[in-house]
């Protein structure tokens, strides 16, 4: 039985081995008599646009046997080399159907993939089949050269922009420096500030005020800069305690020197006191968890928060409604503003904070800015219906101005 | 729970599951009437409330069906329709207060991402992501997938400080910013990176997570200037500031737990292979659902209250 | 100290004893260092319950897991500043010495003299620990504040506004073919032409009406004002649904710590 199923193998094995010859064979003889494609044609090449050089653009004309034909085109290769007499390099490659490609060079000068600028380049682009060694290739173009650009034109609208919003900045700015009374609507967050430092002061109970998780270069800590400036003025006249944790370093230290200011301003340069501004860390929960403990040791008579918070905001609000302060909130983070509309008894809704800091420091550049921002809505108003009328009817003229090209 | 639980243990879940429905519809009863008799509430039964309610669908479990919203089965149907063998950035960035909500997505985008036999870039963008993705790496990666190579069907390049200076850097040159993986092996070492010279190389990016830096540096620094296609997973409290830009600019998002149970849901629809494999966001919309259905009630109540008070003052 | 709180405190540490043994034991044969992982969980149970503590009213627990949070978190970052900043990105590219003491993998061809400026602002930064010299750190504030805003205001620009108002021009009429043709296949389909037209309207209307609120430069009285309270309301029904997303949010995170005291710490099989 033994010898049985041995002869048995062996009869298979070489049954099989013969198969996958005749196999090879029919494969290879395939191979072997494919014909070769046509070539490409109407190769062109030419520098990428907007870019800072290194980087050029290949098109063409797909050969005739790429989907029609002989149908043998599987894929185009792509050859670059510095003379047309020179040894060309493959670059890359594009599968079948594309007459397009994109080659963008590397900046390392040592690799392969780096182009070099202002230099004639020659490219050509083989049609390939299934068999590599089997294909068309076209005829060299060149010379060509990658340059860098100083312009970017896809980015017009965008400079567009900057040029009128700075534009009307500037103007603004000028007005308001040479005295000109910029009208700015009256917040109910902000009379209420002065009415809760009055309430803190009558029951002797201090003012916590909290930047929330910003770093001193966010817009809303900046103006929330401006807000403790005029709360602390108003806290060194009425000689009230002010409590400041921080969670920024950064905007600790930028606090003390407005604070340290403010003090200085309304006469009582004595009073102020470093540790008023103080940090405690830089960790979300961490801090949220100091500040409670602090609210609720302390009983702060006032919440003044006014910045950027995150997650932490309603656990904020939450304690401080426990402990009885009255709470004025301000953020430009939609996400929180909820929690502080239903918490606490004021609250400045995104770009009132930034109007909030305008309105109360008055500065020329803060008013110029913020007149700038409601001509440039006014604009966005303006530019919105034209451009639902020209979507309304087809008009992709207009549409097309807002494409920003990468 | 699964078919070989005892009949016994399953009766005194569903026993559970109505004593605690008749706990909480009890108790929501005697706030209403106590609102309606202007009687205040102490805040520590409000507090009670919401821990009966999470707790007991947990001790209890309860698995609703999750259908998938067009918004998250973009992303589904974007990883599925890539060919096997592309290149998808998963970036974790987030860290352990957002787990709960965010770890589920990670999970899941790296089970099939890892089953379609993508190559996937792991990185983050918080310092503490990194632990994050050794959960994945030992919940999921080992034990469901031990034939995949690191280095060859993924690879580890972990965190980078620098926020969107980091993003500035990778967004032309990736081997710049992270010139090693995790283990220090060089970048042209490893296989996953052949044809990656910067993010524009890339044939899908993840974000996951909903802090700062996070997926809206990703889709300023990277998405609109690289043209690169973008998704994410975020924590349902930044999720619906990110609507605005879908779906131009995201092509899709899995907004918290919600969107997470849907992925999951989709996931094992199309891919029985995981159906015993853990569902946490599934598991965790049964508490969801209660709790938010006694939220709901509370805002009823509250506004009784408030009606009620109105009332009683206009009287007065 | 009052008796009462001695004895709550005796009872928590039985309690925390107990629950290190028990864990301890039941990690043993499964994990390494059992002692330790059993240690490990029974904190973290401890510090759990001490913040949720915090619900009942303030009390000692809840100090001292707070005093321990915000001592850990600060060191932390301290070093987490120093290991992934510095020696991570600043120190590969300039010294292969450093580096090798370091064990960072040091990057050659790498080195280039302008790096040793952010290595000057971030020295003169810590100026502002003196007195007399602190007004130099102003400088490096200065200098992160202009990189910020210069960095971003493209980006901005592009992304969040020039992309934002072109999103906004949506077709108010969708597929119009007549009045009879749209009143013939009315349907509530999300992608029926009537939802898709009132999606559309309400984009047009929500934006142009938000932004007329936060005009500043114009009382809110008349059409004006008018307008400016359907932007509000606009903003509060997009504030409530941002707060029912994020009440989700919490209750998953609230889901995720009952899961680890029932799962992990007590060892119900859930």
């Amino acid at each position: 039985m033994r010898y049985i199923f041995v002869i048995f193998s062996l009869v298979l094995l070489t049954f099989s081995a013969g198969l996958a010859q005749v196999d090879t064979l029919g494969v290879d003889s395939i191979l072997l008599n494919i014909a070769p494609p046509s070539p490409i044609s109407n190769l062109t090449v030419y520098d990428k646009a907007n870019d800072h050089g290194h980087a050029l653009i290949l098109e063409w004309t797909p050969s005739p046997d790429d989907g029609a034909g002989m149908n043998t085109v599987m894929l185009y290769e792509i050859f670059r080399s510095e003379s047309p007499d020179s040894p060309f390099v493959n670059v890359g490659s594009v599968p079948l159907g594309n007459s397009r490609y994109d080659n963008i060079g590397i900046l390392e000068k040592e690799s392969r993939d780096y182009i070099p600028d202002n230099t004639d380049l020659y490219y050509r682009v083989d049609a390939v089949t299934i068999n590599p060694e089997v294909r068309a290739s076209s005829e060299v173009f060149g010379p060509v050269r990658s340059y860098s650009n100083w312009f970017h034109r896809g980015r017009v609208p965008v400079l567009l922009a900057v040029l009128i919003f700075g534009g009307l900045m500037m103007y603004f700015v000028t007005v308001a420096r040479k005295g000109a009374e910029l009208y700015v609507r009256p917040l109910a967050g902000i009379s209420a500030v002065d009415d809760a430092i009055g309430r803190a002061t009558e029951m002797g109970r201090p003012i916590l005020y909290i930047f929330g998780l910003g770093t001193a270069d966010m817009i809303s800590t900046i103006a929330s800069f401006t807000i403790l400036s005029r709360v602390a003025k108003q806290v060194a006249e009425y000689q009230t305690q002010l409590i400041v944790p921080c969670y920024d370093p950064i905007v600790m230290t930028v606090a003390q020197e407005v604070v340290k200011s403010s003090y200085l301003d309304a006469g009582h340069p004595d009073a102020y006191n470093d540790d008023m501004v103080f940090y405690i860390t830089t960790n979300q929960f961490a801090y949220v968890a100091a500040v409670n403990g602090i609210m609720l040791r302390e009983l702060p008579a006032t919440n003044i928060y006014m910045g950027k918070f995150y997650a932490e905001s309603l656990i904020l609000a939450e304690t401080g409604a426990v402990a009885g302060s009255i709470q004025i909130a301000g953020t430009d983070e939609v996400g929180q503003l909820p929690f502080f509309i239903i918490a606490c008894d004021y609250t400045l809704i995104g770009e009132e904070l930034y109007a909030a800091s305008a309105y109360l420091g008055r500065e020329p550049i803060m008013l110029g800015s913020l007149k700038a921002q409601d001509y440039a809505k006014a604009a966005v108003i303006i530019l919105s219906i034209l451009g639902i009328i020209a979507a309304n009817f087809g008009l992709t003229a207009f549409t097309n101005i807002f494409k920003v090209l990468d | 729970m699964n078919a070989f639980t005892p009949p016994l243990a399953l009766a005194l879940v569903d026993i559970g599951r109505v004593i605690s429905l008749v706990l909480i519809a009890g108790g929501l009863l005697w706030l209403l009437i106590r609102a309606i008799k202007l009687k205040e509430v102490e805040r520590r039964v409000i507090f009670l409330f919401i821990f009966i309610s999470v707790a007991a669908p947990i001790l209890f479990p309860t698995v609703f069906k999750e259908k998938a919203t067009p918004i998250v089965k973009a992303v589904f149907d974007k990883i599925e329709s890539l060919p096997p063998g592309s290149k998808v950035l998963l970036s974790y960035d987030f860290d352990p207060a957002m787990a709960p909500e965010v770890q589920p997505m990670a999970d899941a985008f790296s089970r099939h991402c890892l089953v379609k036999g993508h190559k996937i870039v792991y990185m983050c963008l918080f310092a503490t992501g990194q632990g994050q993705f050794t959960r994945t790496m030992e919940n999921v990666i080992r034990p469901e997938f031990p034939e995949k190579i690191d280095g060859v069907d993924y690879v580890n390049i972990g965190y980078k400080a620098g926020n969107e200076g980091v993003l500035n850097v990778i967004i032309s040159d990736f081997k710049k910013m992270f010139p090693t993986d995790v283990n220090g092996v060089p970048y042209d070492s490893v296989e996953v990176f052949k044809g990656i010279r910067s993010c524009k190389d890339l044939d899908l990016i993840i974000s996951i997570g909903g802090g700062r830096p996070g997926i809206k540096e990703w889709v300023l620094f990277v998405g609109d200037p690289g043209d690169v296609p973008i998704a994410t997973g975020v924590a349902a409290v930044v999720a619906p500031q990110l609507y605005p830009y879908y779906p131009k600019q995201l092509l899709g998002l899995l907004g918290g737990i919600k969107g997470a149970a849907e992925y999951e849901s989709e996931l094992v629809i199309h891919y029985p292979r995981f159906k015993d494999s853990p569902t946490p966001a599934l598991l965790m919309m049964g508490p969801q659902t209660l709790a938010h259905i006694v939220i709901m009630a509370f805002i009823i109540i509250g506004n009784v209250l408030f009606i009620q008070g109105r009332r009683k003052e206009g009287k007065q | 100290m009052k008796r009462s709180t001695l004895i709550l405190m005796g009872l928590v540490v039985i309690v925390f004893a107990l629950s290190w043994i028990f864990k301890a034991i039941s990690f043993h044969g499964v994990e390494e260092h059992y002692v330790l992982q059993g240690f490990l969980v029974t904190l973290a149970a401890f510090l759990t319950l001490s913040i949720m503590s915090f619900l009942y009213r303030d009390n000692p627990f809840y100090k001292f897991a707070e005093h321990l949070f915000v001592g850990i978190s600060a060191a932390f970052w301290m070093s987490m500043g120093f290991w992934s900043t510095i020696v991570g990105n600043l120190i590969p590219r300039l010294s292969e010495g450093l580096s090798n003491f370091f064990k960072v993998h040091y990057i050659p061809g790498d080195y280039n003299i302008f790096f040793y400026i952010p290595v000057i602002l971030g020295i003169l930064l810590l100026m502002r620990l003196s007195r007399n010299y602190g007004w130099i750190s102003r400088w490096s504030l200065a200098f992160i504040v202009g990189t910020t805003a210069g960095l971003n205001f493209i980006r901005y620009l592009r992304s969040d506004f020039i992309n934002q108002v072109s999103a906004t021009y949506v077709p108010l009429l969708v597929d119009w073919q007549g009045i009879g043709h749209f009143f013939s296949n009315l349907s509530l389909s999300a992608s029926g032409q009537f939802i898709m037209m009132l999606a559309n309207w309400v984009i047009f209307l929500g934006v142009m009406c938000g932004i007329i609120y936060f005009f500043f430069s114009k009382e809110h009285t008349g059409m004006f004002g008018r307008a400016s309270r359907v932007g509000i309301w606009i903003l509060m029904i997009t504030f409530g649904a941002s707060f029912g997303y994020t009440v989700m949010g919490r209750i998953s995170l609230l889901v995720g710590r009952i899961t680890f005291l029932f799962r992990d710490w007590m060892g119900l099989n859930i």
